[in-house]
């Protein structure tokens, strides 16, 4: 797939570059700031923008913003936001606006094989969110009665979800066969009062549209 | 203009009393031979005692003001009237002796000179008090009046038969003109004269309507008299003119008329500030005064002692330890009793501000106030006073708001005390007024002064101690910036080279792998840790907002912390001081009172963010105790907000924070 990197920091914009190059992948454009991301998909249309949170000018959060301007003129375009730490400012209106959007901390690229898998599939149309801003979502400071009613087991299981795995996926990694955890998603959404559909992304939708919702 | 010596004045003075007395003299003794001319003896003194005060009050504006034209008109002035009277007493007396003594001639001519009566108080009326007239345009009217002046007296030496007390007398000079000249000349320069006196009353009104309140206060009791003057003459010349004596009137006209310029005078000397002499005047009644009243007192004292004691040593020895313990009381009652007479607005306003000063005292009054008292004193509603401000050479008003210059909008600026302030004032408060107004309110306004400088300190240390607070904050941003974009980032820069590296290794090489993973791991530590330690430093979450900060905050707690945040939004460095409250009032909670649950309360009202910080542990909290809560009070005074803690112990602790938000 090809790729644009939107990165102040050189060296560290080179060693991602190197990651996805060694995985394949090829890369059509580097940018230091917001201003030029955008002139890069516009130009080259690629099928994922890897973009860092904080940039020149203002080291804000000129990378979400930017992730955002993507999204809406450019939806071909999928946009894995990276960051040094975790926020939450515009990223519940980017999940939940549709799929092909990711939000990790830097130190996930680490697991390099996780990283990769969350690009491909962010790229894909899917999504993938980091298992902390999950957290700190679903910890959100109102008591949530509906998120109350939830099992142990069925929140962990609500986490995988909004992070963007597959029920394969979620059954890979708490042990459990597939159809368990089709049975705790069916129990889980009917606790939270949504219908229940066979498609990954629309059912973290609907869980970020509930978060959204118990937000405020 | 040169300035005639005292010494003239003196003589000046001393050659009218002695004049005075001579006439009274010489008019008893010719009573006593019956030779009474036209005023009885009585009439006589009365009238040389009443042009005897002129002459006191410009002998005593002279040696104080030598160059002063007023005092010489007052000086001159009677002594010609005090001459041409006695000359008058002194014809009665020679004529009646010899009707043809050359003496009594000569005196006769002198006598004639009647008209003199008028000539000073017209002098007067055109250039008092400032000794110029009014203003140029009256130039006319003054030569006018010099012009009948000089053509009267000049008229009346040149008569060939005088005015004498039994008829008249045939002149000593040797001229001859005949009647029917001289006459119409000397009726025309008696209604040029007469003109002239209007004319000096209209120049006293213009001059009463050109002035300030003080300076026609000054004018006004001559002004009183200015315009008397034609209606007696002319009063007189009607009822003469019926063919009744006007003499008696005449007589007492003549008293009031030549006493009255003196008076309104030294009204204006001693009452209004006039020529700035009332001080001097005021110290030198109170000194005879005392002087006379110490005498009396030792006299008495002498006295009585002697009587009943007899020995002379005692007398005295008492006599001057009577007086010694009356100086001081006599003092203070004789200057009160002087005041009270010849300067009562300043009496009035000086007691003004001892009561002032008194009600500050008992705290009925703020110290800051002295500025509406003084103006108050003063009567003068533009008055505004102004504490001097040391430290920087500005000023500051009673509010604390501070001047570097003072406005300069034509009122005048009087000092206090030793720079302790300025006052602004309109210019024609009277001299002696604004003194002893400004001396009296010296202490509240030194008082007022303090209290306004500590009050500016204190402001701008609390200002100072808000920006270093900001400093701080903003320093904090800095360093949280720089461990998330510059540590941190190479940290993953070099994971991710290791893992390359890792992923690149020949097969043969694979036995490494583990020691790459370790070593990535050991990065990937690094990194969580840096971002903890960032997260301590200012958590990034408060860019969200507080609710968001405080939302992590709990969720990192291990006691149960229920968060129920405002989402208005605070300014940033307001932010961040209720989010480290709260932190370290969670740290305390935990650490000291063992609670089983945490609320943590924030909500904006009024430009406030309220912070509530509720346990359910042991309670017991001091303010004062500990690092935790002293450190807590500062950051939350350095915000200019408050910290109350309501500790009791075995009930919790309860800690309430307001911090200010500027927007």
């Amino acid at each position: 797939m090809r790729v644009v990197i939107a990165e102040d920091t050189v060296l560290l914009r080179e060693g991602l570059a190197g990651l996805l190059q060694d995985a394949g992948h090829e890369v059509v454009g580097r940018a230091g700031d917001a201003e030029s991301l955008l002139a890069l998909v516009g130009e080259h249309s690629p099928d994922l923008a890897v973009v860092d949170v904080r940039m020149p000018p203002d080291y804000d959060d000129e990378g979400t913003r930017a992730a955002a301007e993507i999204r809406s003129s450019h939806p071909e375009t999928a946009v894995l936001v990276l960051s040094q730490h975790i926020e939450t400012r515009h990223i519940v209106e980017l999940v939940s606006a549709g799929g092909g959007f990711g939000y990790l901390l830097k130190d996930r690229v680490l697991d390099v094989d996780d990283f990769l898998d969350a690009a491909r599939r962010v790229a894909d149309g899917g999504s993938a969110l980091d298992p902390q801003v999950v957290a700190t979502l679903i910890g959100a400071p109102r008591p949530v009665a509906a998120l109350d009613e939830l099992s142990p087991r069925e929140r962990e299981v609500l986490s995988l979800m909004a992070e963007g795995r597959t029920n394969a996926g979620i059954a890979k990694r708490l042990w459990l066969t597939e159809r368990t955890v089709e049975t705790h998603v069916r129990t889980i959404l009917m606790k939270l009062g949504l219908p229940a559909t066979s498609d990954d992304h629309r059912r973290v939708l609907a869980v970020l549209t509930y978060l959204r919702a118990i937000k405020g | 203009m040169s300035r005639p010596p005292r010494w003239i004045a003196c003589a000046l003075a001393a050659v009218t009393a002695a004049t005075a007395v001579a006439g009274i003299v010489v008019s008893v003794v010719a009573a006593s031979r019956g030779a009474d001319g036209d005023v009885p003896p009585p009439a006589f003194a009365a009238f040389f005692v009443a042009a005897l005060v002129p002459t006191a009050v410009g002998l005593f504006v002279a040696l104080r003001r030598p160059g002063n034209r007023i005092a010489w008109i007052l000086l001159v002035g009677p002594l010609s009237v005090i001459v041409v009277m006695t000359a008058n007493e002194v014809a009665a007396l020679a004529l009646h002796h010899r009707p043809h003594s050359n003496l009594g001639a000569w005196a006769a001519l002198v006598a004639n000179q009647w008209p003199v009566l008028f000539l000073w108080p017209l002098a007067l009326a055109f250039v008092f008090p400032d000794g110029r007239l009014p203003s140029p345009r009256w130039r006319p009217a003054a030569a006018i009046a010099t012009a009948a002046s000089a053509g009267i007296v000049t008229l009346l030496f040149l008569a060939p038969k005088l005015d004498g007390p039994y008829g008249k007398v045939p002149s000593p000079l040797p001229f001859d003109f005949p009647e029917s000249v001289l006459l119409p000349l000397f009726w025309t320069c008696w209604a040029g004269l007469l003109a002239s006196l209007f004319l000096g009353a209209m120049a006293m009104r213009a001059r009463y309507r050109a002035g300030d309140a003080q300076q026609r206060r000054q004018v006004l009791w001559l002004a009183y008299g200015a315009l008397l003057v034609p209606l007696w003459l002319g009063g007189g010349s009607l009822v003469a003119l019926l063919g009744v004596s006007t003499d008696p009137i005449d007589g007492i006209g003549l008293v009031i008329f030549q006493a009255w310029p003196g008076v309104a005078v030294a009204i204006a000397v001693t009452r209004h500030g006039l020529y700035a002499i009332d001080r001097l005047f005021n110290r030198t009644l109170v000194y005879a005064a005392l002087t006379a009243l110490l005498a009396a007192t030792y006299a008495v004292v002498a006295l009585l002692v002697g009587l009943v004691v007899g020995g002379s040593a005692w007398s005295a020895s008492l006599a001057t330890l009577a007086a010694a313990l009356a100086f001081r009381p006599l003092r203070d009652r004789v200057q009160n009793a002087v005041d009270r007479r010849f300067a009562r607005a300043r009496f009035e306003a000086v007691r003004l501000l001892r009561d002032f000063l008194d009600e500050v005292r008992e705290g009925r009054a703020e110290p800051e106030d002295v500025g509406a008292a003084v103006a108050l004193a003063l009567d003068d509603r533009t008055a505004e006073l102004f504490f001097r401000l040391p430290e920087t050479a500005g000023y500051a008003d009673r509010n604390g708001h501070v001047l570097d210059d003072l406005p300069d909008d034509g009122r005048r600026r009087s000092v206090i005390g030793r720079e302790l302030g300025v006052l602004l004032h309109s210019p024609s408060v009277a001299p002696d007024l604004l003194r002893g107004v400004l001396d009296a309110a010296a202490v509240p306004v030194e008082l007022a002064r303090l209290r306004v400088e500590l009050r500016l300190q204190l402001a701008e240390v609390e200002s100072s101690r808000a920006r270093i607070a900001q400093a701080g904050y903003a320093e904090r941003r800095r360093i949280e910036r720089d461990l998330h974009d510059g540590a941190q980032q190479r940290l993953v820069t070099l994971g991710i080279v290791l893992r390359r590296l890792q992923r690149s290794l020949p097969r043969e090489a694979q036995l490494l792998n583990p020691a790459l993973d370790a070593a990535v791991d050991e990065v990937a530590g690094a990194i969580a840790d840096l971002r903890t330690i960032a997260a301590g430093v200012r958590p990034p979450r408060l860019d969200e907002g507080l609710a968001a900060a405080l939302a992590d905050l709990a969720r990192g707690s291990a006691v149960p912390v229920d968060v129920a945040a405002t989402a208005d939004r605070a300014p940033p460095e307001v932010e961040a001081a209720a989010y480290f409250v709260a932190c370290e009032a969670l740290t305390n909670a935990v650490k000291h009172g063992s609670p089983t649950r945490v609320a943590v309360q924030t909500e904006r009202e009024n430009g406030v963010l309220r912070l509530l910080v509720i346990d359910d542990g042991v309670g017991g909290a001091h303010a004062t105790s500990g690092t935790g809560l002293p450190g807590m009070a500062d950051r939350v005074a350095a915000h200019g907000g408050t910290l109350a803690i309501d500790s009791p112990p075995g009930a919790g602790t309860r800690i309430a924070v307001e911090l200010p938000c500027a927007s």
